[in-house]
């Protein structure tokens, strides 16, 4: 160990929590009260933290699970998680930020456990040439005109390759840095790039293919 | 020929539109993410309205995605009732477990009844 350390370890230097980290998860209004009382055992103070943060964690979970039932399983697994590791939460990156790396270890950790182990996490994110998006440089205008509509591109979001999703909802979702996700996945910040990548083309392909009108249904009879 | 991440080194000025597209996982992972922006891509941008309209399109993605991280007020947000039922339990165990003294687990549940009650 370097002295650095030492005296890092013997002086105890006061928790700054870096402001940056706050402004997409800033604190909720008696949040901070809550989780102090929650570290005490108080199981009332627990409760309001659930009730603040059920419905991100689960949506999380769902996102990058697809499958209602398994989603409810890992937001229980987080909540248990959550009560059992609350003393060690210091405070240096907002709670909500602190509860979704939480929780997204977890989910990877249960996808593990299912099979998909680090390399077959790799093949994941590496979907078949059916699922990769096209390359498809041609005179084409800007398919979305500059707004999506946030319906539309949830739905876009669970059609994707789970590897695709995966990232994009780690990254473009959550807000976690590519080198935050290769340590996550286990793979180079380069895959976690290009991966976040392929998926936003996909999900240009998926939206330019929702956004196009029926093809009318009477067109075999009117040649009949 | 530049490797895909050294985006320092690109030409633009030569650059074709089917190689763009590999520099362009680097270049939104650079900055702040918003390529249309880079003054060092305006001319290409410009001479190349199909690379411009792809950059448009993959910021908007993103730019939506962000507003995916806070769920809407709908209830098929939420995780059943069912959810915290179940945690509250569980938690009721392990607290009884790990206060029980051994051998003795016909009393806790008569406590815990007594204390349902």
């Amino acid at each position: 160990m370097n002295c650095e350390g030492q005296l890092l370890m013997t002086q105890a230097p006061p928790v700054r929590p870096n402001p940056g980290l706050f402004k997409r998860n800033p604190p909720i209004a008696g949040e901070a009260e809550a989780i102090e009382a929650a570290k005490n055992g108080d199981a009332e103070a627990f409760s309001k933290l659930y009730t603040l943060h059920k419905r991100r964690v689960y949506t999380l979970c769902l996102r990058m699970l697809g499958n209602v039932s398994e989603a409810e399983d890992m937001t229980q697994e987080a909540f248990l998680h959550l009560f059992r590791k609350l003393s060690s939460f210091r405070g240096e990156s907002a709670f909500s930020t602190w509860l979704h790396r939480l929780t997204v270890n977890l989910v990877l950790m249960h996808l593990r456990k299912k099979g998909l182990n680090l390399v077959s996490l790799e093949e994941t994110i590496n979907p078949s040439e059916e699922d990769a998006p096209k390359r498809d440089f041609g005179s084409r205008d800007s398919v979305l005109a500059g707004s999506v509509d946030r319906v539309a591109l949830e739905r876009a979001v669970a059609s994707l390759p789970p590897g695709y999703r995966m990232v994009f909802v780690l990254h473009d979702v959550e807000g976690f840095e590519h080198n935050e996700i290769a340590t996550m996945l286990d793979c180079s910040t380069g895959n976690s790039k290009s991966q976040l990548h392929k998926a936003r083309l996909k999900l240009r392909e998926l939206l330019r293919q929702s956004s196009q009108p029926p093809q009318p249904a009477a067109s075999t009879e009117a040649t009949q | 020929m530049t490797e895909p991440g050294d985006i320092n080194s690109i030409n633009f000025d030569t650059l074709k539109p089917e190689e763009f597209e590999n520099y362009l996982p680097y270049l939104f992972a650079s900055g702040n993410g918003k390529v249309s922006q880079n003054p060092r891509l305006q001319k290409f941008l410009a001479g190349n309205p199909d690379c411009a309209a792809l950059v448009s399109d993959l910021e908007t993605i993103a730019e939506t995605a962000r507003s995916l991280f806070e769920p809407t007020g709908d209830a098929v947000n939420d995780p059943s009732d069912q959810v915290w039922n179940n945690i509250q339990t569980k938690l009721r165990e392990e607290s009884v477990l790990a206060s029980a003294p051994e051998d003795d687990e016909e009393e806790i549940e008569e406590d815990e009844v007594k204390e349902i009650n």
